[in-house]
């Protein structure tokens, strides 16, 4: 009922004994544990965001990795034995994090690149392909079919760093650029003495991802089967994973477990993560323990209040005010200083996050200025935790 | 009333006769109850059970084949503020509201008796200039007249009071019951009241022994 008058007499009847500097006391620990608890969700996610968030830049690159069998001196020799099988590909597949698995197919015949012009070098050229989801970003002439005398290749950028910082400036050659690499083009001799094949290559983009130099899927098969036959289906010795957190301690496990090698810098995290998971988790549990407790503060505050209100409520009872109608009151009363306290802490939440966007930025790193959809899952989570056991307490402290 | 003997009294109560206590009584609508009940004999106790304030008795008592025992503490707040008035003998005002606020309370949860209609009823008992008086400061004559107002301004099928003029005197005694009988006569309402001795405030349809 939106009666004021009657409001008010209520608030006379029911609020008036208690202390205002109590419900200052009570909403204040209630602010405390609230904001500690989503800070500690915030800290946390700024953590992740820090050591495992991915840069625009680089986007995908650190969810990628490419894993090999460790070649010992076991298994030197036998060419076999670092080929995964199909039983092996299957168990990768279901292993902690990973999203997805390719298969790294190679070159199992002899190309031959040659490029003219000042340059004038020729070389063996191993060539890999990988299936195109895999690729971080599939450039519009990446396609191929037999008899396309055309070959689109894709080299790791590592490569064009070498060839400008280490090499070209040693040979006195000089440095290319990305357009100027893609502009060049390299003739191809595939195949065996006898029956080889001509063809022109060119650059069509840039891997951060793998380390190699990429062809079509479907020109590395069709050769394969050409010059090798049955041969070729001997399996990968190389896999292209793509996992959600390399840096997941079990993931790394998994890889050491099976002995798999992996040139991922993300598992280097996975000890820096674990040492995170553990002050992270240490917060937590003291955020959630200090929320608790606040919330408690508080709910013994309403009940209290209800306490000392008792004679009046007994008499309002008696009256003819029914317990739903002046739970409904109380709650009323209290619900909205709840949702103010929650919403000041979530801007105080915001507040933080903000300053640590500008603070980490001044030293090179990227947070967002706002926090996460973890954050406010959370907050949303923990107020609607609060208005329920609110309003439970309120509703049994008023039962007759 | 089926059989209703009140526990804590239930040896004084079935010792001696009473035409109330462990016997089935059915209130029509519309009748005027006096219940003579000597001190001691549980008058307010009944008064108390029959408004659904206290349930420590055996026995059951019902309103409209609602049972008191049972019914939810939902029904009967709608009860008390649709079917069933009370005038307390310790009258239960709100010491800290002042004896216009303590009618204003009910009258807002119910609202069906106008602000004028209560200015009107406490000027007719005489009680408009303590209107701003804190409850605590009332004598209790005053506190009488004004919970025998705050217990005419909801609906109800009857009235019941305990000792409803114990502190008035002669003149004040006229008034109230001339009100409260003009109230209940228009909606028809029953009365049931009970006292120590036998009196004429009503025009009483039946009288029973405690």
């Amino acid at each position: 009922m939106n009666d004021r008058v009657l409001n008010g007499l209520l608030d006379r009847l029911l609020l008036q004994s208690g202390k205002k500097i109590r419900l200052f006391a009570a909403l204040g620990a209630l602010f405390v544990g609230t904001s500690l608890f989503l800070l500690s969700v915030a800290i946390w996610w700024n953590f992740n965001e820090l050591l495992f968030g991915k840069n625009k830049d680089d986007a995908m690159a650190s969810t990628y990795l490419i894993i090999g069998k460790r070649v010992t001196d076991q298994n030197m020799g036998k060419p076999m034995a670092t080929v995964f099988r199909p039983a092996e590909i299957e168990e990768i597949r279901k292993a902690p994090q990973v999203q997805d698995v390719g298969w790294i197919t190679a070159n199992h015949f002899p190309i031959y690149a040659m490029m003219g012009g000042n340059l004038g070098f020729a070389t063996e050229l191993p060539l890999e392909s990988v299936p195109d989801k895999f690729i971080d970003k599939t450039p519009a002439e990446w396609r191929w079919q037999p008899g396309d005398n055309s070959l689109p290749i894709i080299i790791s950028s590592q490569f064009l760093d070498i060839y400008n910082y280490v090499f070209a400036p040693s040979q006195g050659l000089p440095q290319l650029s990305e357009s100027t690499v893609k502009s060049l083009a390299l003739k191809l001799k595939v195949g065996a003495d006898d029956r080889n094949e001509i063809m022109m290559a060119h650059v069509v983009g840039f891997s951060d991802r793998i380390n190699s130099v990429l062809a079509p899927q479907s020109f590395i098969d069709y050769y394969n089967h050409k010059f090798k036959g049955e041969e070729s289906g001997g399996g990968p010795s190389q896999l292209i994973l793509k996992a959600l957190d390399p840096s997941d301690t079990k993931f790394a496990r998994f890889l050491t477990d099976h002995d798999y090698s992996t040139n991922s810098q993300n598992l280097k995290w996975s000890k820096v993560r674990a040492v995170v998971e553990v002050v992270a988790t240490t917060t937590g549990v003291l955020a959630i323990l200090i929320m608790g407790i606040s919330i408690l503060v508080f709910i013994l505050f309403i009940e209290l209040t209800v306490a000392r209100a008792h004679q009046s409520l007994t008499l309002l009872g008696q009256i003819g005010f029914g317990p739903k109608f002046l739970s409904g009151y109380m709650n009323r009363h209290f619900l909205p200083m709840v949702g103010l306290i929650s919403i000041c802490s979530a801007v105080f939440v915001c507040v933080l996050q903000f300053s640590a966007h500008i603070l980490v930025h001044s030293q090179g790193l990227v947070l967002p200025p706002l926090p996460g959809a973890i954050v406010w899952i959370s907050f949303l989570i923990c107020s609607a935790l609060l208005v329920v056991l609110i309003m439970r307490s309120i509703k049994q402290s008023i039962k007759p | 009333m089926q059989g209703v003997i009140p526990v804590p009294i239930r040896e004084k109560v079935i010792s001696r006769e009473s035409g109330i206590w462990n016997a089935t009584i059915t209130f029509a609508k519309g009748e005027i109850l006096f219940i003579q009940a000597p001190s001691g004999t549980g008058k307010t106790t009944l008064i108390h059970c029959l408004y659904g304030i206290r349930k420590d008795y055996e026995g059951d008592i019902a309103w409209d084949n609602n049972s008191l025992l049972t019914i939810d503490e939902e029904d009967m707040a709608d009860m008390r503020t649709k079917k069933l008035s009370i005038i307390f003998q310790d009258m239960r005002l709100f010491p800290e509201l002042t004896a216009y606020e303590n009618i204003e309370i009910k009258r807002r949860l119910t609202d069906t008796v106008s602000e004028e209609q209560v200015f009107a009823w406490m000027e007719r008992l005489g009680i408009t200039e303590k209107r701003n008086s804190l409850g605590k400061t009332l004598s209790y004559g005053e506190q009488q007249r004004t919970a025998i107002i705050r217990a005419l301004v909801q609906p109800f099928d009857w009235l019941l009071m305990d000792e409803p003029f114990s502190h008035l005197d002669h003149t004040n005694i006229d008034k109230a019951r001339k009100l409260i009988a003009e109230v209940t006569s228009s909606t028809n309402a029953g009365i049931l009241i009970a006292d120590l001795d036998e009196n004429k405030y009503f025009d009483y349809t039946k009288t029973l022994m405690l």
